[in-house]
């Protein structure tokens, strides 16, 4: 049984996970892409169906951290350009 | 018989003084309760000041709130607004308080970040948090 305050920090989690990539595209599209995700299961009524997604977030938040090792064992040398504040 | 007496004696001169100081003490415990009523007041008042965010902190948060909820810029924020009644529901508040973990530089705990509701409260956190981060 997953609650409301369970999968908040859940989300919550994977964001701040997604934050720490020095790549600029990873950074983005984990952000958006958790973002959709949950919004897109939002309006689940169904509790086996919340738990089920909710399990599949979990997975997801291990796969960001691991993946997450190896990006920062190798750090991108130049910033991306959309990074830079160029007028 | 002697002895009584000396007792008796020595009871008196500490019953003049007490008498006298009695009455040094009796105006202090008249005023305490107006004391004690001055410093709750005080420390209302001191309470209310260092609660209180910065305006420049209120008017950020605003301009962040204003962004992620994608409000029009009629829409009058204050500082008690709430974020439910702006139309946010709670993936929103989890995207603003990232937004402001962000630009404020700061960490939010889970405990703190879900009693936020308003944009006072979120500010004063920020100052909160921006106080103790230079003690750490």
């Amino acid at each position: 049984m997953v609650a409301k305050c369970q999968v908040i920090s859940l989300c919550r989690s994977l964001l701040r996970a997604g934050r720490k990539y020095p790549d600029y595209n990873i950074r983005e599209y984990t952000k958006q892409r958790t973002l959709d995700g949950f919004r897109m299961n939002g309006n689940l009524t169904d509790q086996s169906k919340v738990n089920e997604v909710y399990a599949e977030g979990k997975e997801q938040l291990e796969v960001v951290e691991r993946v997450l090792k190896v990006y920062l064992a190798y750090p991108p040398k130049t910033k991306n350009i959309m990074e830079l504040n160029v007028q | 018989m002697a002895s009584p007496s000396t007792s008796s004696l020595s009871f008196k001169a500490p019953s003049i003084q007490s008498t006298r100081t009695s009455q040094v003490l009796r105006k202090p415990l008249s005023f305490q309760p107006i004391s004690f009523g001055r410093f709750q007041s005080s420390k209302n008042l001191r309470l209310q000041i260092s609660c209180a965010a910065k305006p420049e902190t209120v008017q950020k948060v605003s301009d962040i709130v204003r962004e992620q909820l994608a409000l029009s810029a009629d829409t009058a924020l204050t500082a008690e607004s709430k974020f439910s009644a702006l139309g946010a529901d709670s993936l929103d508040t989890v995207e603003i308080v990232m937004a402001l973990e962000e630009k404020f530089n700061i960490s939010v705990e889970e405990a703190d970040a879900q009693n936020i509701t308003t944009i006072q409260e979120a500010a004063d956190l920020i100052e909160d948090l921006a106080q103790k981060k230079p003690a750490a």
